[in-house]
């Protein structure tokens, strides 16, 4: 029992510092995107706000604040191994967690009663935050991912219901049509997430565990990487740019991860990220032991 | 950091005359001095709630001809009922409600914000939109001399609006003027 009660607190904390990091400091990984794209780009104006990017990254870092005001509506991924000891209680400590770094961080409170408008200013409340629960077989190593998904790129998100018999066809075109309507909104250089197939709620699940995959990696599978490598290019040819006022680069990397689908329906979930793409996780074992933190 | 070479920087204080704005040109980079608002949704509902039912507006709002409307929800941290700016970077503009008649009304010449707005008419409001950077939030924080009063925080910290005294707030880009726009889309 006494054990289980530290596991607990050691969760706790763990989530606390992983909001910590995933709101004050952006992985290495978007850092040397950024840098890159730094040193390719021709356009002045994207060369001045890349700086600026780059500068604000050292120093929300450096004074531990977010380095976006929009500290979004925190997601969370658990990966729960069938073993670990604890098996409940995730959505009471994940409260806590949250209640703990929105007022101490601080963050800005992203939870807002959609009738009352009201905002209880602790970004919780009703069917907040997201949990996703994901359980593993065979390991007892408990693993969360926090990832703040902020307002500005989630209202390009979407979800297409497209017909099986030309969806695989048409659904880089209409994906092309809404980056391009959306320009500078989404805060672009962006990264797509996108799940072709399942059913409605499943693509956009997919979608959003796109983003959490490594920059550059492609699909294990060949035919899917192929794509992934065509919409990133067909995107890049649309001179948006940096925040929308021009340039050689508007998206950073496309993910596409697939489910089987109905036969009648070709659901096409569209999570798109901002360039400051931000998330950081941790691990726990079986004796509370916590490694791996991202 | 990459040096720019060819991008004319002005240094503006707050309030501007329409003398100071007319030949800025799409690209020119801004630096801004001085006291400016942010408002964003909530904000530009209820100032137009005002104008529509001709309601007089907080006493504060009437100084505010020559200055910018920033679109932003900041983070605010209180103590012992004094406020910070921790984090302050632009929202969408584009989801900010009647401008132009606001811009007219409070003789606003600078909207400060990110991704542009459609239908903001640069050339007949003479009023200028600047883009800051999305997502940069921190360094905000730095180009804040002091918030110098708070109005409608009924709204929330993240919808009220907040009159800030910035120093060196920039850099901002001439992304609309004169019915011109520097956006692709």
């Amino acid at each position: 029992m006494e054990e289980k009660t530290s596991i607990k607190i050691k969760i706790e904390e763990a989530l606390f510092d992983s909001i910590k990091r995933a709101t004050t400091i952006v992985p290495l990984e978007i850092e040397m995107a950024l840098s890159n794209l730094l040193k390719e780009e021709d356009s002045e104006i994207a060369v001045v706000q890349l700086n600026l990017m780059l500068e604000n990254f050292k120093y929300g870092a450096a004074k531990e604040i977010p380095i976006c005001q929009d500290t979004g509506v925190l997601n969370f991924f658990i990966d729960l191994g069938n073993e670990f000891p604890i098996m409940s209680n995730f959505k009471s400590i994940i409260e806590k967690a949250v209640l703990k770094a929105t007022k101490t961080i601080p963050l800005r409170s992203n939870s807002v009663d959609p009738i009352t408008n009201e905002n209880p200013e602790n970004n919780l409340g009703f069917n907040v935050p997201p949990i996703y629960l994901n359980i593993i077989e065979n390991s007892s190593v408990l693993k969360i991912t926090v990832l703040p998904k902020g307002g500005g790129a989630e209202n390009v998100s979407r979800l297409f219901m497209l017909n099986p018999s030309n969806g695989l066809e048409k659904f880089q075109d209409i994906i092309i049509d809404v980056i391009k309507e959306a320009g500078g909104m989404p805060c672009p250089p962006i990264i797509l997430g996108i799940g072709l197939g399942g059913d409605a709620t499943l693509s956009m699940v997919l979608a959003k565990k796109a983003l959490l995959r490594p920059f550059n990696q492609r699909h294990a599978r060949k035919d899917i990487a192929k794509i992934e490598i065509e919409l990133l290019d067909k995107i890049n040819q649309l001179n948006i740019g940096v925040m929308g006022l021009g340039g050689k680069i508007t998206c950073l990397d496309v993910r596409i991860e697939i489910a089987m689908r109905h036969p009648a329906s070709f659901p096409v979930g569209l999570i798109v990220q901002c360039y400051s793409h931000r998330y950081a996780s941790f691990e726990i074992n079986e004796k509370g032991e916590i490694y791996n933190e991202i | 950091m990459r040096k720019v070479k060819y991008i004319t920087r002005y240094d503006l204080n707050l309030p501007v005359q329409e003398e100071e704005i007319k030949n800025l040109k799409i690209s020119d980079i801004i630096y801004l001095n001085g006291v400016l608002i942010t408002a964003r949704d909530q904000a530009h509902k209820r100032i137009m709630e005002y104008i529509k039912n001709n309601k007089v507006l907080p006493e504060s709002f009437q100084r505010l001809k020559g200055s910018a409307i920033y679109h932003c929800g900041p983070i605010i941290k209180e103590l012992n009922q004094k406020y910070e700016i921790i984090s302050g970077g632009p929202t969408t503009s584009e989801r900010m409600l009647s401008e132009n008649e606001i811009v007219k009304f409070l003789g606003i010449r600078f909207i400060i914000g990110k991704g542009g707005m459609t239908n903001l008419n640069t050339k007949e409001n003479m009023v200028v939109y600047l883009s800051f950077t999305g997502g940069c939030g921190a360094i905000v924080n730095q180009k804040i001399e002091k918030i110098t009063r708070v109005e409608w925080i009924d709204l929330g910290k993240c919808e009220a609006v907040w009159f800030l005294k910035v120093k060196e707030f920039g850099p901002l880009i001439v992304a609309q003027a004169n019915g011109r726009s520097l956006y692709k889309k």
